[in-house]
């Protein structure tokens, strides 16, 4: 760049955080005006600071000189103002403006009144932008005396072939006002290139299309960051000049932003410190009543001096005090995160993860060098998170205490739709193009998918279609809210970040994501539910009551080898994480055989790591099969616990440490970049420096490309060490619990449904192939949830619950146990006169058979049922007089039909059984009979659909289960039968199958080669079959 | 007007009994007990109504009804398939699927033969139909076209009987008992009906029986039989699963929860017991089903003109194509004409186009006619002359009012202001073919669009022209200054305002360059600009120009504009007045 080309500063820049207006991302506009040499950026976003990190951090890395928060503020239609802050005072006082206008509006909108500026927003430095009327009405005259000394007249030069005439006109406005003349540029987008892409996301926003959009759009493309030198040709010297004084005026930067804790956490008379450690010297009196052993202690010590010194005390406080909470409330929660695996927190009572019992995860939890906050998330049962989350609201106020946001941003099919819509493609024409999404990798679209679509790729419109849509991919559209992650601070939040409504009342959510947060180094808390924890504190709570014995999740009885052995046989439906499909399969490869192998299996059982190509090198080592060998003790170190394969997220960092010399900054970044580059587009600049920096300390290429490729393979999908160690525990308690307590764990399971992969009917399948006894739905026993009743020789057995019941309502039922206390009922019109059911209820008992005992089987109790008036009439004498119909008794088909309709399952014999005659004849063999045939073997098997899933890691294979009365078959799919028997595939409720054995130890798969749809054998039987992706 | 045909005459005009199924004769007296007992029926008071319905027990019909029901024979047309019949009815290129358009859920309502054999089935979405056949032809369900098509056939229909009923949406019956004698036996009239539909591109399920509803339900179960007797209704009925009673979905649940699954199930329950849990009109139509019930019907009474419309598959410009289609509605016609036993003396074909206002052509001739290949040879003739300003999408036929066959050849003309209005018809084709198509004036409308060139828009002088985009711009005075509407207003407010000539040449000139500098007449020297604008990329047509007002050697002030290309040409595209 010339040393004399002139100076200037763009005060007036809109980044795509204005949603569907600025065509830029914040960091491209900050890298361009860096590179153009800009002495100052403001990004001034419309009533928001949402996009102001990233620029933050951007600015950083690109070396912008100096980088203005500011905001665009449209007061009514002749009134537009850009608000700068001048320092910390006036920022936060832009975020109370920004907080007031947008909490006095629908989400999304915002609405500010000039009542709002009474103070005149002092430490803000005020741009007037007017129209082409050139004119300050009456009534807005008001601004001269609320920013005086602030206010400037921002002259906007665009291109329009007026410029000479405004300048004049505004000087003699500026001489008559007594203001000055500011130059600026009304940034849409960083480059001319973006012109297409403004014009269509303006299209998008006013719901039209590009060729109705008339006077909308901008007649040019001049809102961009210009050269220094064009703008010198714009503007005269004193208005570029003032923009530089502006810019001078500023001295403000996120960085400045320091969190500050609550203080009600420490009582009167402790610091933080004290305080904590006094908490912790009571926790580990709890967990270690004789004392706990020194390595404890030690570790304790070690941590509290580390927390000290970061001053992250008021953070696990924070977090002991929500967790505390719920323990006081009987809610089951665990901590999991870097920080969580602490020793500290497992004295707080904040995980259950015994520090003696996890060595190898000590000391990694907080790093020094890293200026980067602990994070500890907590997992509470998932139906009663919404306690804990009021507790939140109670304690620090919606002043203090709100939600992160989610941006939620363009995806390819959503990108797709909008700008197909701006272009005027047709909702069939776009649907069709929309389905041909799901093969598009983010950068091509396979042309045949377009002509299949019956588009021509080479037409002109396809192809700007294209371009656009994979510019717009990653724009940012609307902020939601984050599922649980709260920012609590002392002061009020508003003046640290704008709060704005969210969609659900009574919610709010501020305009930063988790990611902004974590780069400003803020805290938050996340909140969350978890359905296991829901089912293992209910399975605790049947425990006790059946027979009075104590369990939490710290006492369960630690590795205990038959619960392993258990794992080892796969056999684990119901449990947490290790019951899918594919780990299922795994289990009996990898035979966990300790807590750390648990850690383990949770994490490498991911997409990331089975992309990444990991998990057969691990197998193979576990194993014993290939010989582990580490280029140098430093990765070594890194990867030893995981046999030289990189498993977990950490490692990955660590390694870019040791081996790549990464800094540990560069190394969070690198993550960050991981989590993303399949939206963002390339690892390329790490790409280099990690390849290059391996090789110059010694490591073979084909090392460094190996490691590469398995980070690349983690894309979205790594998994922390931290997370899993917690996740283990869950896995663990909920196998003991499976295992020691089946008929309260499959209880538990049941009453905690929705949650997990297994249907109702599975899980009561499997409880009775264990061999407990499960008894039907009756109203003189089930209560409303599924319970334990004691069988004569002492064990337990499962009453199915009446919450099974469709259509029952949970008042009636609670009713119909209440009133059957004294005395059981004996007939129909007993329940009627005394729990006064309404029709409905009484219908859905019937429908489900709760009825049969008192009055013989489902047909007639049905028919007498239906003949029952609102309000209950008089039965009886309705009773006499009616003629008795002659009613079949249900045949065991109809019974199951009727079973599954209202309770989703049934305890007669399995359906498929009742079929086996009709199956025989097509030569179908029971799935029990495949574990006893060789490997290799064609065969043929029937059975119902239970689950089909295509994740996305396997390259379009199909998984689907099939279940006969007999047992569960695993099919594998291919791409290509798939696509060839697509109809047989959607539609088969039960499906026959014919195709290769294949057994491998305990792991049996069928290759699917031809499918047959027998659902109309079924008859009306319907079983959900659940589908995942 | 014709009467709606919800509206039933009293009194055909043929004179003959009311179209109404109800015995054609007067009842017998053995009858009389039956009706008065339904007439008592008070639906207010259910249980005063079911008391005297208690007697009629199953195996004891009420008197007379075997003779009632003999005395009526009914064939049902059941159109599980008109969604996309209809659609298919002309168009040589038929959809594969039909959808219907729930809140936005786009679903499968029928799939073809073809789409069935690729998996696809009603209630899939679209979405999910595509993935299976990616190259589906899918339509949009048309109910206001099947509801024309369902009159139509009611209308062909009437060349079998007096007495068709039309039962929305899928249903078209036909009294057949009196017209046995002439089409010889039911085996033979069911095989025209039958032929007659599939020559219109008609596959109904079919079946015939001696009550109305009893047809209706044997055709929606598929069985395609002929009953003639009530004696073997009751054991037709009964294996017909509840399914075709479309009885809501509740009391169907219901019923199959207590083991009934048929008609037959139904008919062994107790009727007090029955009635009161489903409904005494459930039982009713039972009753009516089985013939102890008499079960009046509408008869469907047509139009008095014919109006139809083919939509063409795609625009079409060929004469001979359109010919074709013309041909169709005339056959049409032809049909409506000869069921009606009327004539007409006029009719008019529209011409309907995608951006332009239809083109219409009236045909007119002296004597009334019917048969298609008169009016044909009207309409080649004619159609020599027409010129269409576009391809045309859809044709639409009308016929002028009809008139008895043996009508007088006095009454050839109509009142005087059909015919004023004819001859204006006539003259302004004549005038339209005359000066054809550009030749004539032309209205002028303004258009929000930042390309000067298509700013000011030729507008035809019938149609509105382009209308303004709603877009909330127009409140914007940044851009109002386009709109000449608000020019003067911007005027007094002063504000800044864009220079536009008002005199625009048609085709920018190209303009010579000397050292960079745009000659016209001598060099010219820029005065104002540049006013860039750059637009309009996404229809192919866009524009990069900086426009400059300048001035040349005479003092005239053009607008004038260079490309921004690498070129960077010089046009001229206007001259200030």
């Amino acid at each position: 760049m010339q040393k004399d080309t002139p100076s200037y500063a763009e005060l007036h820049a809109l980044s795509n955080f204005t949603f569907l207006r600025g065509a830029s991302h914040p960091e491209e506009l900050v890298h361009k005006a860096a590179e153009l040499g800009y002495e100052a950026l403001a990004i001034t976003d419309e009533c928001s600071v949402s996009g102001i990190v990233r620029a933050h951090v951007a600015a950083r890395e690109y070396g912008l000189k100096k980088l203005i928060i500011g905001s665009e503020l449209r007061l009514s239609e002749s009134l537009k103002l850009v608000a700068l802050a001048q320092n910390r005072r006036g920022y936060a006082r832009l975020c109370r403006l920004i907080t007031e206008g947008r909490r006095a509006a629908e989400k999304g909108s915002y609405r500010l009144q000039p009542a709002a500026f009474a103070d005149g927003l002092p430490d803000c430095l005020m741009l007037w932008i007017p129209d082409n009327r050139l004119l300050l009405n009456d009534s807005d005259c008001w601004i001269l005396e609320a920013f005086r000394g602030r206010l400037w007249i921002a002259v906007e030069q665009l291109a329009d072939g007026l410029e000479r005439e405004r300048l004049r006109r505004l000087q003699s406005l500026g001489r008559m006002l007594r203001l000055p003349l500011v130059a600026s540029g009304d940034v849409h987008m960083h480059c001319r290139k973006r012109r297409a892409l403004q014009d269509t996301v303006t299209a998008i926003r006013l719901g039209t299309t590009l060729d109705r959009a008339g006077f909308a759009l901008y007649p040019n493309g001049e809102r961009y960051l210009r050269s220094r030198k064009r703008l010198a040709t714009l503007y005269p010297a004193e208005l570029r000049q003032q923009t530089l004084c502006i810019a001078g005026m500023i001295d403000f930067s996120l960085d400045e932003l320091r969190y500050e804790y609550p203080d009600e956490l420490v009582p009167a008379g402790e610091t933080p410190a004290s305080h904590l450690r006094k908490l912790s010297e009571e926790g580990m009196q709890r967990r270690w009543p004789e004392g706990a052993p020194a390595k404890v202690r030690t570790l304790v010590e070690h941590e509290l001096e580390l927390i000290r010194s970061l001053e992250y005390e008021a953070y696990f406080l924070t977090v002991y005090d929500i967790v505390a909470f719920a323990r006081s409330q009987g809610i089951l929660c665990q901590g999991r995160g870097s920080a969580a695996n602490s020793a500290v927190c497992f004295c707080l009572g904040i995980t259950e993860v015994d520090p003696s019992r996890m060595a190898m995860l000590v000391e990694r939890f907080i790093s020094r060098e890293r200026n980067e906050p602990p994070d500890i998330d907590v997992d509470f049962e998932h139906e009663r998170r919404e306690e804990v989350i009021q507790y939140i609201y109670r304690k620090y106020g919606r002043e203090r205490a709100a939600l992160a946001a989610t941006v939620i941003t363009y995806q390819p099919r959503s990108a797709l739709r909008d700008v197909g819509k701006a272009l005027g493609l047709s909702g069939l024409q776009v649907d069709r193009l929309a389905r041909s999404m799901q093969w598009w990798d983010g950068q091509e679209v396979d042309t045949g998918r377009v002509v299949e679509a019956g588009l021509d790729p080479a037409s002109p419109v396809i192809r700007r279609l294209l371009r656009l849509v994979r510019q717009l991919i990653g724009f940012p559209r609307h902020l939601s809210q984050h599922v649980g992650g709260f920012v609590i601070s002392r002061g009020p939040l508003a003046e640290l970040v704008p709060v704005e409504n969210a969609t659900m009342k009574d919610r709010t959510v501020i305009q930063w994501e988790k990611d902004d947060l974590e780069d400003l180094g803020l805290l938050k808390v996340d909140v969350l539910g978890l359905g296991m924890l829901t089912a293992i504190r209910r399975s605790f709570d049947l425990i006790r009551h059946f027979d009075g014995r104590e369990y939490s999740l710290a006492t369960v009885p630690a590795e205990d080898s038959a619960v392993y052995d258990m794992i080892c046989d796969a056999d684990t439906m119901g449990v947490f994480q290790i019951e899918s499909r594919a780990q299922m399969a795994m289990l009996p490869r990898l035979k966990p055989r300790n807590y750390y192998d648990l850690v383990i299996e949770v994490a490498i059982i991911r997409p990331g790591p089975i992309q990444g190509d990991m998990v057969h090198p691990y197998l193979r080592r576990r194993n014993k099969e290939e010989q582990v060998e580490y280029p140098s003790e430093e990765v070594r170190s890194v990867l030893k616990r995981t046999l030289g394969v990189p498993i977990f997220q950490e490692q990955v960092m660590q390694l870019a440490v040791v081996a790549a010399g990464f800094t540990p900054g560069e190394a969070d970044r690198l993550r960050r970049a991981m989590a993303a580059w399949k939206r963002r587009g390339g690892l390329g600049p790490f790409e280099d420096k990690l390849i290059r920096g391996m090789r110059e300390r010694g490591y073979p290429e084909k090392f460094a490309r190996q490691i590469f490729h398995q980070i690349e393979g983690f894309g979205e999908y790594g998994f922390p060490e931290s997370h899993s160690a917690s996740f283990a525990l869950l896995v663990y308690v909920s196998c003991w619990l499976k295992h020691h307590e089946p008929a309260a764990f499959t209880c538990a399971l049941l009453n905690s449904q929705p949650m997990g992969f297994y249907s109702a009917s599975q899980l009561t399948q499997d409880l009775r192939r264990h061999g407990v006894e499960v008894r039907p739905v009756d109203v003189n026993h089930s209560d409303w949830d599924c319970s334990l009743e004691r069988r004569e020789d002492g064990t337990a057995a499962m009453r199915i619950g009446m919450r099974q019941i469709k259509g029952l309502s949970e008042a009636a039922a609670r009713k119909v146990v209440l009133l059957r206390e004294k005395r059981a009922y004996s007939s129909i019109q007993q329940l009627l006169e005394r729990a006064n059911l309404s029709r409905r209820d009484l219908s859905a008992l019937a429908a489900a058979g709760a009825l049969k005992p008192l009055d013989g089987h489902r047909h007639k109790v049905r028919w007498a049922v239906a003949g029952v008036e609102e309000p209950t009439p008089l039965l009886t004498a309705l009773d006499r007089y009616e003629a008795a119909p002659m009613l079949r008794k249900p045949t065991e088909g109809q019974n199951i039909v009727a079973d599954f309709k209202s309770l989703g399952m049934s305890l007669e014999r399995h359906p498929v059984a009742l079929l086996r005659q009709r199956l025989n004849r097509h030569r179908y063999i029971p799935a029990a009979q495949l574990a006893s045939m060789p490997t290799g073997r064609q065969v043929r098997v029937a059975g119902l659909v239970i689950t089909k899933q295509r994740p996305g890691s396997a390259s379009g294979v199909t998984f689907i289960t099939l279940e006969d009365e007999s047992g569960h078959v695993n099919l594998i799919v291919w791409r290509k039968t798939a696509e060839e028997q697509r109809g047989v595939l959607l539609a088969a409720r039960l499906m026959g199958i014919e195709g290769e054995l294949q057994i491998e130890g305990k792991v049996i798969h069928v290759i699917v080669r031809r499918m047959i749809d027998h659902s109309h054998l079924l008859g009306e039987l319907m079983v959900p079959s659940r589908e995942f992706r | 007007m014709p009467p709606p045909p919800d509206k039933v005459p009293a009194q055909r005009e043929d004179g003959q009994t009311p179209p109404v199924t109800e015995p054609r004769r007067p009842l017998k007296s053995s009858d009389r007990p039956a009706k008065t007992r339904i007439a008592k029926t008070n639906p207010a008071q259910q249980s005063l109504s079911l008391a005297p319905l208690t007697e009629l027990q199953p195996d004891d019909p009420p008197a007379g009804a075997k003779r009632t029901g003999a005395r009526q024979l009914w064939l049902c047309n059941h159109f599980p398939s008109l969604p996309l019949e209809a659609l298919n009815a002309r168009n040589k290129s038929m959809p594969d699927v039909v959808f219907e358009n729930q809140q936005g859920n786009r679903r499968v309502l029928l799939a073809s033969t073809r789409a069935e054999r690729l998996g696809i089935t009603p209630g899939l979405s679209i979405n999910a139909a595509l993935a299976l056949a990616p190259s589906l032809k899918l339509e949009e369900r048309n109910a206001e076209k099947e509801s024309r098509v369902l009159e139509r056939l009611a209308v062909w229909a009437g060349r079998f009987t007096s007495i068709v009923s039309l039962e929305p949406p899928d249903l078209l019956l036909l009294e057949i008992r009196g017209s046995l004698r002439l089409f010889g036996d039911i085996k033979a009239l069911r095989q025209q009906v039958e032929s007659g539909l599939a020559e219109q591109g008609f596959k109904p399920s079919m079946a015939i029986a001696p009550t109305a509803l009893a047809s209706v339900w044997l055709a929606r179960a598929g069985r395609s039989v002929s009953i003639d007797d009530t004696t073997n209704l009751a054991g037709a009925l009964s294996s017909l699963p509840l399914r075709c009673l479309e009885w809501p979905e509740s009391v169907r649940e219901s019923l199959n929860g207590m083991g009934i699954y048929c008609i037959g199930d139904c008919l062994r329950l107790p009727r007090q017991g029955f009635a009161r849990r489903f409904g005494a009109a459930r039982l009713l139509q039972l009753d009516r089903a089985l013939g102890r019930l008499p079960d009046p019907r509408r008869s469907y009474r047509a139009p008095e003109r014919f109006s139809e419309e083919c939509e063409l598959p795609e625009e079409q410009s060929d004469s001979e194509m359109l010919l074709e289609a013309c041909l169709q509605l005339l056959s049409n016609l032809e049909r409506f004409l000869t069921t009606r036993q009327i004539e007409v003396r006029h009719v008019q074909f529209s011409f309907f186009h995608l951006r332009a206002p239809a083109t219409h052509l009236t045909l007119g001739c002296r004597q009334t006619g019917r048969k298609k290949e008169q009016w044909f040879e009207l309409l080649a003739i004619r159609f020599d002359r027409l010129v269409l300003p576009e391809p045309v999408i859809s044709i639409r036929l009308r016929s002028g009012a009809g008139q008895a066959l043996q009508a007088d050849e006095g009454n050839f003309f109509q009142t005087s202001g059909q015919r004023r209005n004819t001859s204006i018809t006539r003259l302004t084709e004549r005038l339209s073919v005359r000066l054809g198509n550009d030749g004539g004036v032309h209205g002028v409308t303004t258009v929000a669009e930042h390309r000067p060139q298509y700013a000011w828009r030729k507008a035809e002088t019938e149609s509105p022209g382009p209308r303004l985009p709603p877009c909330a711009a127009m409140s914007n005075h940044w851009h109002a200054h386009h709109s000449p509407l608000l020019l003067a207003d911007i005027r007094r407010t002063s504000s800044l305002l864009l220079r536009r000539p008002l005199w625009m040449l048609p085709e920018p000139l190209a303009l010579i360059a000397r050292e960079g500098n745009p000659q016209y007449q001598g060099p010219l020297k820029l005065e104002d600009g540049p006013e860039r604008l750059e637009t309009g990329w996404w229809d192919g047509n866009g524009i990069a120009r900086d426009y400059y007002v300048a001035v040349n050697t005479k003092g005239i002030r053009l607008w004038i504009y260079r490309n921004r290309h690498k070129e960077a040409t010089w046009h001229l595209h206007g001259i200030f007045g």
